[in-house]
């Protein structure tokens, strides 16, 4: 389990990649990935290529990541989940929330 | 054994050894640090004292008689072995393998002489340190522990504890170790329907249960006072919206089942499948959620509807929570929904599907720890009508008072409310006069008949009369539902019409009378053909699912009338105290 993020120069992209499993375990670390991010309409993408698995705190999280982008006119776009993750994002949803790229 | 008495707050050290002079030393630096000391001179006297005062310290020498150092740390520990009390072995043996055995037998750690009092002092301070945290650890475990029985007890035990019907319904729900939110409720609609709710809060123990007391208390009241499903789920949506943090939500799936329509409506906001299975325990339909969780965005979505499905007597409807499909075994393999319907159809054959998917489940698991609740509900579809029983005591009243009851006297009051275009699109009058008059005349169970026949009337006025829907839509193939979508998309186009609903209340000396007008601008229709038909329909012994509030009402008023050319109805209602 891990995050790993990476910031472009001009701040304007963030991206941030989750391995593994996506639960509550990763709630400091993934808060902490984009809390200091506020420059104004930044997009974020989080990359769930490598997680395999996204339990329902997970999905709030993501609601936290999006409640933040919106308050600095930020946009989040989620790529490439597995057919697990999509199936759970599916079941929520929550492509009428967000971006989600397959 | 000679305890300072000085602080009794101060914390309690034990100090064995054989020598007397060693006990003094380490007695007086440790009175130095704070503490209160006793001492023992051999293992087992060692064991004795610390059975009877249980310190919060104790330091063993390793070589002594009657019982060594390692034996009495062995007993100490498997006295308790979740003591908080670090023990320290106190050596000369300056040796690896006295480090390793001291470990062994339960030591917390090893000081070796000669020692300095300064690092003697040190090594206290270090390890009361780790034990403090340890400690510490400890109690907010145990707090979560508690805050978690009472998340769990506010589930079942305040807010399920109230559901309806559980002789017919069939409930489970297995707690995971750390509760996890699910909630399950049922309640009885005017009517007769069934409306039956499964939620799932994000998160665990007392932080998931804090927005069930909001639901189980809007979904109760909005379902007893007439309320449709959808504007329960949007009030529902609202209040949890406003309540919950960001990342907190309720994924939910409602379902009422009216056996006298037949139907079966769903909503799954976030929820697996739903499932309906017919009566050889096929599956007829799987329910797709379609909408997002309760509590995430500030109103439902704009196409946000009940889906409607026709069900025979002998379906049932299933509803489960992520927890099955997503319980674990040790190789991690997940339980999954092929295994899920292989268990719920040999429950069905069996007459039980909660118990055989339980068992099933815990048996793919072997042993290993659930990470989520499990829940599962089973409703049948039929047994949910009211049974149309007139008032039987209405017919009873006094002949005396029966010149009352046509006396043409002043009613004692009148509420009346007239809608037009759209609004009857977005408002349902129902609940509201039903709510004037409980707000007037209190509580009751007549109150119950009083609302079938408002809603017969009122929906009788609102489909036929202005929306113009044929009742032969009904006997289709696809029956109710494909009536149902009808009516939703000409009540989205609504702009003209007007219904007229008046109540005029006049007491009774034992009971009362209530007179129901309803009247609508529409076409109106043909009264004589309208009774033939009926009569025809009636000899023929035809089974009709339409007409059939309409002979409820008849049941249960005193007096129905058609007046002006179909375009009004006026109903009076009896009943006694």
């Amino acid at each position: 389990m891990s995050i790993e993020k990476i910031v472009s120069a001009d701040n304007q992209n963030v991206s941030i990649a989750i391995e593994d499993r996506f639960d509550f375990s990763l709630h400091q670390k993934f808060r902490e990935s984009y809390a200091d991010c506020d420059t104004n309409g930044t997009t974020f993408t989080l990359k769930l290529d490598k997680t395999s698995y996204m339990d329902s705190s997970a999905l709030g999280m993501i609601l936290l990541l999006k409640d933040h982008a919106d308050k600095i006119s930020g946009k989040v776009i989620i790529n490439k989940p597995n057919e697990t993750v999509n199936k759970i994002l599916e079941i929520a949803q929550f492509h009428r929330l967000l971006t989600i790229e397959l | 054994m000679n305890a300072m008495v000085e602080n009794p707050d101060a914390k309690l050290a034990l100090v064995v050894d054989d020598s007397e002079m060693q006990c003094m030393i380490l007695k007086n630096l440790l009175m130095e640090e704070g503490y209160r000391v006793l001492t023992g001179n051999d293992g087992a006297r060692g064991v004795a004292l610390y059975i009877e005062h249980l310190p919060d310290l104790v330091l063993m020498d390793i070589n002594m008689p009657v019982m060594d150092g390692y034996e009495a740390a062995k007993r100490i520990k498997s006295l308790s072995p979740n003591s908080l009390a670090p023990l320290i072995f106190i050596t000369s043996m300056d040796s690896d393998q006295a480090f390793v055995d001291s470990i062994e037998a339960g030591g917390d750690g090893i000081l070796t002489r000669p020692f300095s009092p300064e690092v003697f002092k040190a090594k206290i301070k270090s390890i009361q340190r780790i034990s403090n945290l340890y400690s510490q650890v400890k109690n907010l475990q145990q707090e979560q522990q508690q805050d978690a029985e009472l998340a769990e007890q506010i589930m079942s035990g305040v807010i399920e504890a109230r559901n309806f019907a559980l002789d017919r319904i069939g409930i489970i729900k297995q707690a995971a170790a750390l509760f996890s939110g699910d909630i399950q409720l049922t309640a009885l609609c005017p009517g007769g329907n069934v409306n039956v709710l499964l939620g799932d809060f994000t998160g665990h123990g007392l932080r998931s249960s804090i927005g069930a007391i909001p639901l189980a208390e809007t979904f109760r009241v909005m379902t007893k006072k007439g309320f449709s499903l959808l504007e329960i789920i949007e009030q529902i949506n609202r209040q949890l919206y406003e309540l919950l943090p960001v990342d907190l939500f309720c994924c939910v799936c409602c379902v009422s089942i009216s056996s006298h329509e037949r139907s079966a409506y769903v909503f799954n906001a976030g929820l697996p499948d739903t499932y309906i299975f017919n009566h050889e325990g096929k599956i007829k339909h799987k329910i797709t959620s379609n909408h997002i969780p309760l509590g995430v965005m500030p109103n439902l979505l704009p196409q946000a509807q009940l889906q409607v499905f026709s069900v025979a007597s002998n379906d049932r409807v299933v509803l489960i929570s992520d927890g099955i499909l997503e319980a674990r075994n040790h190789q991690g393999e997940m339980y999954g929904t092929r295994r899920f319907e292989f268990a719920a159809k040999q429950g069905f054959y069996h007459g039980d599907i909660p118990g055989k998917v339980f068992d099933a489940v815990d048996e793919f698991c072997q042993g290993r720890p659930q990470e989520d609740d499990l829940s599962l509900i089973d409703i049948p579809c039929h047994g949910w009508e009211q049974a149309p029983a007139p008032d039987e005591a209405a017919q009873s009243i006094a002949i005396s008072e029966m010149h009352d009851l046509y006396l043409e006297s002043e009613p004692s009051w009148k509420w009346q409310l007239k809608l037009t275009g759209q609004r009857l699109a977005l408002v349902n009058p129902v609940p509201m006069a039903m709510g004037q008059i409980q707000e007037i005349e209190g509580n009751g169970e007549h109150w119950n008949n009083m609302y079938s026949i408002l809603t017969e009337l009122y929906v009788n006025a609102l489909d036929h009369g202005i929306l113009r829907l044929n009742s032969d839509l009904k006997n289709s193939a696809a029956g109710f539902a494909h009536y149902f979508m009808v009516r939703e998309s000409r009540l989205k186009n609504l702009s003209s019409g007007m219904i007229d609903i008046s109540l005029s209340y006049h007491p009774l000396q034992s009971g009362g009378k209530m007179i129901i007008t309803i009247a609508d601008d529409g076409a109106g229709f043909d009264l004589a053909a309208f009774y033939e038909h009926r009569l025809k329909l009636k000899q023929a012994d035809k089974v009709m699912l339409c007409g059939r509030g309409i002979d409820l009402v008849h049941q249960l008023c005193e007096k129905l009338e058609y007046l002006d050319g179909g375009n009004k109805v006026q109903a009076t209602y009896v009943w006694a105290k």
